[in-house]
């Protein structure tokens, strides 16, 4: 039996009198790779925010495994088994890569020892093992974005929230991360997966979800998504006849 | 391990010191300023320089450890250790309601509400008569497993336990669980959530950590000079002291703290007595009765602050990283 392992249910964000996010309800199965696309300004990241614990819903569910999240912190939310990444990367700039990666793999063990362990093992996987010993602020933006995702990896998440992994890298760089990403999922994790860049969405998604101003404006396979006239019309712009 | 060998001999070599030096009073006295301000230092560090939680009112803290223990022996006649626990837990209790209460907030609210909390404390302590107002307390006698207290040397050995036992707690945060979420809240504090890391939680359990280890020296400074009052121990300018020698040394390292109390207490200790003022005149470099001559006998003594202040400067400016940034390669 196919589980939904996270469940949004009519969740709005206001901030002040602005909607954000309004009304949204979708669900994402175990082990799928889901696809939030939208053009800028959709709400992607807002929504992103309140999954993982950095926004308060202001009205609406958030199902996780089973538990209800929305009133959770967001270190709650993480040792849970959910882990984000950030669209701006975050890295702990003056501590090197391995120690990046072994801060996050201590949201699953105390020792040092086998924090470093499964950090050394992360940045194997996404190549970046001649880096461990460089300071994380001075890499390169497409080295940071791999850093980001050793990083949660080490946390070993069920479920992946990528805000825009792809984002400024290069044909090469996108092939390389989207390979990662197919891999974690064969390992078993779900990855949630915000992206502006279709063709990378396109290859790798089973679902997607597309957001515009705050609204769910379709979901389907990515066949039905890139054939659907209203999802043509909102990344075109409306008055263009597709 | 490399570390904890460094610390075993530079302990060894300060533990023998006293006997090379023979019985003078005063060096001793300033080795016991050198090791309180470096154990001070490194204490406000791991707050400071690793969690990046900056406490502008670390006083409270040491004024909370010597108060409790002056009161304890002198109205109560109780042991001076015993009297040194108790001012760790009074430490623990302001450290825990000022952390609860601003660490749920980002930016620089800790800054500012630690400097409030300290004034708060201070203001209190003026003002109540337990605490001996304005006036302070004064201890006439003290005793320990029959010690003879009046000699500075038990005190020089308890200062430098103390600095040790910061030291090694310094060292082994540093590579412990607590430790790396420390420095990834100094970093960001959102990717450390977003890491698992729980910030008040931690954020706290660093200030606990903190502010104890600073009323122990408190507790220390108090029995050592058996006189205290608020401008002593709760003063403003104490605090300032304490994150200047971190800085100036290196925040955020194991050793600047130490570096910067070892040039910095006696320099400014020179300045205070003037001997540097004494050696121009003396040498002939500057005439005694010259203008500048007159000028740096006359005034030298009341630079210490401004040259702390000078020193200060040009490290932010030409060293952000501290003195033993200066040795630290680029990676």
């Amino acid at each position: 039996m196919i589980q939904h392992l996270l469940h949004i249910n009519h969740v709005s964000k206001h901030f002040g009198g602005n909607v954000a996010v309004s009304d949204i309800s979708f669900s994402v199965d175990e082990k799928q790779i889901f696809g939030l696309i939208g053009p800028n300004g959709a709400g992607k990241t807002t929504l992103f925010n309140c999954i993982s614990g950095f926004y308060p819903v202001t009205s609406g569910d958030i199902i996780f495994d089973n538990r209800a999240i929305n009133n959770l912190r967001p270190d709650e939310i993480c040792h849970m088994g959910m882990a984000r990444t950030w669209q701006r990367v975050k890295p702990l700039g003056s501590l090197t890569v391995l120690e990046n990666v072994i801060i996050g793999a201590f949201s699953i063990t105390n020792s040092t020892k086998e924090a470093e362990e499964i950090a050394i093992e992360q940045l194997l996987a996404v190549g970046l093992s001649d880096y461990a010993q460089k300071t994380a602020g001075s890499l390169p933006i497409g080295l940071k974005k791999k850093l980001e995702l050793a990083r949660v990896l080490a946390t070993h998440p069920k479920m992946l929230l990528l805000d825009e992994i792809c984002g400024g890298l290069n044909h090469t760089e996108t092939e390389t991360i989207l390979g990662i990403i197919r891999e974690v999922r064969n390992k078993g994790a779900t990855i949630v997966f915000i992206e502006h860049d279709m063709k990378a969405v396109t290859a790798v998604c089973d679902w997607i979800v597309v957001l515009n101003s705050g609204e769910k404006l379709a979901e389907g396979t990515p066949q039905e998504i890139t054939g659907n006239p209203e999802v043509i019309a909102a990344y075109l712009g409306g008055g263009h006849n597709a | 391990m490399k570390q904890i060998i460094i610390i075993a001999v530079i302990a060894g070599f300060a533990a023998l010191l006293p006997l090379a030096i023979g019985d003078s009073p005063y060096f001793i006295g300033v080795l016991i300023s050198v090791l309180m301000m470096a154990a001070l230092s490194s204490a406000w560090n791991i707050l400071g320089g690793y969690a990046g939680q900056y406490s502008f009112g670390h006083a409270a803290y040491f004024g909370a450890g010597a108060y409790t223990t002056m009161i304890l022996i002198s109205k109560f006649n109780f042991n001076p250790l015993v009297g040194m626990v108790a001012g760790i837990i009074v430490a623990c209790i302001i450290a825990l309601i000022t952390g609860s209460i601003v660490f749920r907030l980002r930016g620089h609210y800790f800054g500012l509400a630690s400097i409030a909390v300290a004034e708060i404390v201070r203001l209190s302590a003026l003002n109540f008569d337990f605490t001996g107002g304005a006036q302070g307390i004064l201890l006439s006698d003290v005793s320990l497993w029959g010690m003879d207290l009046n000699s500075k040397i038990p005190f020089y050995y308890g200062m430098l336990l103390v600095l040790v036992f910061t030291l090694g707690i310094a060292l082994n945060l540093r590579k412990s669980k607590t430790g790396y979420y420390l420095q990834a809240i100094r970093e960001d504090q959102d990717a450390a959530a977003s890491l698992g890391i729980n910030l008040s939680f931690y954020k706290n359990k660093a200030l606990l950590i903190s502010a104890g280890l600073t009323s122990v020296l408190g507790s220390l400074y108090a029995v050592y000079i058996r006189f205290i009052d608020t401008s002593a121990v709760l003063d403003l300018r104490l605090s300032i002291e304490i994150i200047l020698t971190a800085i100036i040394g290196g925040v955020g390292t194991v050793w600047g703290p130490v570096l910067g109390a070892v040039l910095l207490v006696p320099l400014a200790e020179m300045l205070r007595s003037n001997v540097i003022g004494d050696v121009l005149v003396t040498q002939g470099i500057v005439s005694e009765n010259s203008g500048l001559g007159v000028f740096l006998k006359g005034n030298l003594a009341h630079a210490h602050v401004l040259v702390y202040g000078i020193i200060t400067v040009l490290c932010i400016l030409y060293m952000p990283k501290g003195i033993l940034g200066l040795f630290r390669r680029k990676k």
